[in-house]
């Protein structure tokens, strides 16, 4: 009886130090498993210090720079000018009308903005209007192969109040995303 | 009578097993804590990598192309392998499961990023936000918060849909910059009303990722988008800038040679970089100057895996790196398989590199997959035609034939001359009404059989110019990899990378 108890008392505190290894054990890697960061809400950067948010619509100052001839059209530079081309442009007095190809890789357009400024026949500036074009899903395809068309047309009219006095436009393009 | 010997190894045993258990207990407790490194148990880097536009038939064709048949591409080595479901919603959906749940089956790129960086479902051209408008954190935003290392390297403008998915939130990816523009940058379909222009949602991309300072390595192109505000915004966060967005000077192959230093912006074209097909075409062309997607790679892993100068920079917490190749997309949309197949090696060619550096670093999850297929991109068999050259598909009618008497009944399947005019990119090239398949030859035809000839092996044919519905393959290695197995949703990406690195939930 004597001899059986030291070997019980053996059995249990090593089964109790064992079981205690093993929940520490089990604790420190579940922990470890678990050790995710709850999903940070400040990740992102609401706010930009510095930047001036944008007012008003995209303006291009070389339009208000050129001095075109009477009936003509001039290209008024703009920051994709190495990308595009302007086709067929023409002014009738009244609109000044034109197409935009994209020159360089184009998969689709998905939004362009052209300005279109009028001056006087002294060559004067008078003022601007927009055409604006964005795509709802991938952009303008051709109706026979499905691929994306690369040319779009585009025009914009004399406003009314500069109708009678305007003798020239240009055109400029503020914005061109192409996929 | 007690024996002292055994009451002796018995208090011995104790004391060993409580030793033990200490020590055992202590050193869970260390590694839990970090003691052991910064890396904490977990993955410490993710390379994923993204082929934008890449379906099965691409990696089939450019296998076929460049190592045949019985040749496999790097990223086909890769030992996880799977599917990717890549739907998006429509406008003002409910996530899946949701009763306002609308999904809309064929997805764009921006929602496709959307869904793999932030882990939401949302509209197509909608970036970093669900489908209700709502502003969702990006895998990179979280990577960067919790204090890892970013790279972000793409063949597009960095603008653009995939390389925008990470750093920035659009209600619509066409706010681009250099300026905002209504038209552009607004939804009322979402918003009801026009957001002011502070919104965060409506702030042109390339003025977020210039002062959001997401990503540390930025390479690729777009310069054209940036401006003098954005090159002074992007170094007082420290960046070397390569090139300048002031002047519009675009950064060089050699620029990005000796770029060093924690955080680096190099674009190097004002939009989209030079399709591979171009450059080796015209080698001594400035186009030609541009770094490939490997070199942009190997760059980005050595500038990501670089000793800081302080605590916060150094690279012991790891990195999250994307990588796109933007190029195979835009090509099949053009319907050009020879620069398309041109751009899945480039692509492929970045994958073995970041195989190479995962190898060696042992602890790295890599995943090579694509956010949609394009253009139906497909492989026929040699000396075939598809329904497109065809006067009438194939033929349906037998009246005594159970088996196919039924409607539609279609007499014959004859090719139309008119609409088959020879090889696309060999006899027929001029005539842009053709719709012949593009042939190209395989390592083994035999000598002298050249590209666009009858002869050549691979002949390769396009559905449409647009995206398609179908699922894109996955391929992964590292730890946490075989959570890539079988066919998941892109969404489930997020989490798959948020509980390699340990950054979500």
């Amino acid at each position: 009886m004597n001899r059986t108890r030291p070997i019980i008392v053996i059995a249990i505190a090593a089964a109790a130090v064992v079981i205690a290894g093993s929940i520490a054990i089990g604790v420190t890697t579940m922990s470890r498993s678990d050790a995710t960061t709850p999903l940070p809400t400040n990740a992102v950067k609401m706010t930009l210090p510095g930047l001036a948010a944008a007012s008003g619509a995209p303006e291009l100052t070389s339009i208000r720079l050129l001095h075109p001839r009477p009936g003509e059209v001039r290209q008024a530079a703009g920051p994709f000018d190495d990308r595009l081309a302007l086709d067929g442009l023409a002014f009738d007095g009244t609109t000044v009308r034109g197409s935009l190809r994209v020159t360089s890789d184009v998969s689709a357009v998905l939004d362009l903005e052209v300005i279109a400024g009028f001056y006087d026949a002294g060559g004067a500036f008078l003022g601007i209007e927009r055409f604006v074009y964005h795509a709802v899903h991938d952009g303008p395809t051709d109706p026979v192969t499905g691929t994306p068309v690369e040319s779009i047309p585009f025009q914009a009219t004399v406003p009314a109040e500069f109708a009678g006095r305007t003798a020239s436009a240009s055109v400029g393009v503020p914005v061109l995303v192409n996929e | 009578m007690r024996r002292r010997i055994p009451v002796l190894t018995s208090t011995t045993l104790i004391a060993a097993l409580v030793a033990t258990a200490v020590i055992a207990g202590t050193a869970g407790v260390a590694s839990a804590n970090g003691h052991t490194g910064e890396t904490e148990g977990r993955t410490k880097n993710v390379i994923y990598l993204l082929g934008d536009g890449m379906g099965r038939t691409h990696v089939t064709a450019a296998r076929e192309r460049y190592y045949g048949s019985d040749g496999k591409l790097a990223m086909e080595t890769l030992p996880s392998q799977g599917f990717i479901s890549t739907y998006a919603v429509e406008k003002l959906s409910g996530q899946p499961g949701a009763k306002n749940f609308q999904p809309n089956p064929v997805t764009d790129s921006a929602s496709a990023a959307t869904a793999w960086s932030s882990g939401v479902k949302t509209y197509n051209a909608a970036l970093g936000v669900d489908a209700t408008g709502t502003v969702m954190p990006t895998i990179m935003e979280l990577a960067k918060k919790a204090g890892l290392r970013t790279g972000n390297v793409s063949t597009a403008e960095v603008t653009d849909a995939t390389p925008a998915g990470q750093m920035s939130h659009a209600l619509a990816r066409g706010c681009q910059g250099p300026v905002y523009s209504d038209a552009a940058c607004q939804d009322l379909a979402i918003t009801g009303k026009a957001l002011p222009t502070s919104d965060i949602r409506v702030t042109p991309i390339a003025d977020q990722i210039a002062r959001n300072g997401t990503a540390d390595v930025i390479l690729g192109g777009g310069l054209g988008r940036f401006d003098a505000a954005d090159e002074t915004a992007l170094k007082d966060q420290g960046y070397t800038v390569l090139g300048s967005p002031t002047s519009q000077r675009i950064a060089t192959k050699a620029d990005l040679a000796s770029a060093q230093g924690q955080k680096v912006f190099g674009l190097f074209n004002r939009g989209n970089l030079t399709i591979e097909k171009a450059k080796q075409d015209n080698p001594s062309s400035v186009q030609a100057q541009e770094p490939t997607l490997p070199e942009m790679t190997s760059k980005a892993l050595e500038l990501l895996t670089q000793k800081g100068t302080t605590k916060d920079q150094g690279s012991s917490k790891g990195f999250y790196l994307q990588i796109e190749g933007a190029l195979i997309d835009k090509r099949s949309h053009a319907n050009d398989a020879a620069q398309t197949l041109g751009e899945m090696k480039a692509f492929d060619d970045a994958v073995k590199v970041a195989k190479e550096f995962a190898a060696k670093d042992g602890n790295t999850l890599v995943i090579v997959t694509a956010d949609h297929e394009c253009a139906g991109f497909n492989i026929i068999e040699k000396g075939t035609f598809t329904n497109a050259e065809a006067a009438t598909p194939p033929a349906n009618v037998d009246s005594g034939n159970t088996a196919n008497n039924s409607s539609p009944t279609r007499p014959r399947n004859l090719v139309d001359p008119t609409r088959s005019t020879g090889i696309i990119n060999g006899s027929g090239a001029a005539n842009p009404k053709n719709f012949a398949p593009a042939t190209f030859r395989i390592p083994s035809d035999p000598a002298g059989v050249v590209d666009g000839s009858p002869e050549a092996g691979l002949w390769l044919t396009y559905l449409s110019g647009n995206h398609t519905g179908a699922d894109v393959p996955v391929y992964a290695s590292g730890p946490g990899s075989d959570q890539v197995q079988g066919t998941i949703d892109n969404i489930a990406l997020f989490d798959i990378v948020g509980h390699a690195l340990r950054i979500t939930k």
